[in-house]
């Protein structure tokens, strides 16, 4: 459950945003992408989420979730394809010899405000 | 309106992290982040190293677990510096725990820094903590397909300790499969063969701790 963790660093970094670009507005939106290998599960994210931010700046947004795989690349057949989990071996020779990429990000992409009415 | 933000959540952490390295790099002190199981005898192996490198290098302990105290009075008990940490529910350290646990330690008065970090082979691979070296404890009774099911604690470790080693032969445990496993993860990481109540095996992975010593090697996040 280090989920929890990431939505406070998530609610603190969503804050200090706001102060950076002068926004008051209610937040409807935020965009994160969380990465196929990150090791950080969507659904608890999303639970850690409702527990977290009433009170909040970000109370009453919707998450948007996008899940980047990472890519499988084989140094011996040169193979390439997206995988949701760590491999081991390459997917089509089964060399050892591969290079995974991607599939890490743990990111606030962006941020989605309603401005105030003035 | 739309703000552009693009941060990595966990930077606060990485940012910590990067402090920590600094300032334990400055002191001279070498950090490894032990990580494992419950049970797989994190504690037990340092108590085997302490014997291993007396004379050679002043260990320091940093303790996390959920509750308690109960490992760093057994760390206490051997005259070794300890703080302990509870996470209070939290399945992790993060650097800033450490950040404040560095501040109850004379670094002056340390070479090698080990933190236990809480039983766990999930959630700990994600927190960088400052440290120089990783080090994962698998012992022979938790299988041998513990590399396979959790890759994340694994990859990217500096060195592999299998524990309880005199049990080889009681359980179906494979080392040869294990170190098989682990190489695929972490091409470059060291693998060791232990029996922390016996001593077997505990010269060689207090002779890496020590050739490591002060080598102060960042650990890259992709």
């Amino acid at each position: 459950m280090h989920e929890l963790a990431i939505v406070e660093a998530l609610i603190e970094q969503v804050d200090r945003e706001l102060h950076r670009a002068g926004q008051t507005g209610r937040v409807v939106e935020l965009n994160l992408a969380v990465g196929r290998l990150s090791g950080v599960h969507s659904g608890s994210l999303r639970f850690a989420f409702e527990l977290l931010s009433p009170g909040s700046v970000v109370e009453g947004a919707a998450m948007n979730i996008s899940e980047p795989p990472a890519t499988c690349r084989c140094r011996d057949c040169g193979h390439s394809e997206p995988i949701d989990e760590l491999a081991a071996q390459c997917p089509s020779c089964g060399s050892g010899n591969i290079v995974i990429e991607g599939g890490r990000e743990l990111t606030l992409d962006s941020i989605e405000l309603e401005p105030n009415e003035s | 309106m739309r703000i552009v933000a693009a941060k990595k959540l966990l930077k606060a952490n990485d940012l910590l992290a990067a402090e920590n390295r600094a300032k334990l790099a400055a002191a001279g002190v070498a950090a490894v982040n032990i990580l494992g199981s419950p049970g797989a005898g994190k504690t037990t192996l340092l108590e085997a190293l302490f014997a291993a490198l007396a004379h050679r290098a002043r260990p320091a302990v940093i303790e996390g677990d959920i509750a308690g105290a109960l490992d760093a009075e057994r760390i206490a008990r051997l005259g070794v510096p300890v703080v302990q940490i509870n996470t209070d529910g939290a399945c992790h350290l993060d650097a800033g725990m450490i950040a404040a646990a560095l501040a109850d330690l004379d670094l002056q008065a340390v070479d090698l820094l080990f933190i236990e970090n809480v039983g766990n082979l999930v959630c700990t691979a994600g927190f960088d903590l400052g440290e120089q070296m990783r080090a994962v404890v698998l012992s022979t009774v938790e299988g041998d397909d513990k590399a396979v099911k959790y890759p994340a604690i694994f990859q990217g470790s500096d060195a592999l300790v299998m524990t309880k080693c005199d049990l080889l032969g009681h359980t179906n445990f494979d080392p040869a499969r294990v170190a098989a496993d682990y190489r695929r993860l972490a091409p470059d990481g060291r693998v060791f063969e232990v029996c922390a109540t016996t001593g077997d095996g505990i010269p060689a992975v207090a002779a890496w701790l020590l050739g490591s010593e002060g080598s102060g090697r960042e650990r890259t996040e992709t």
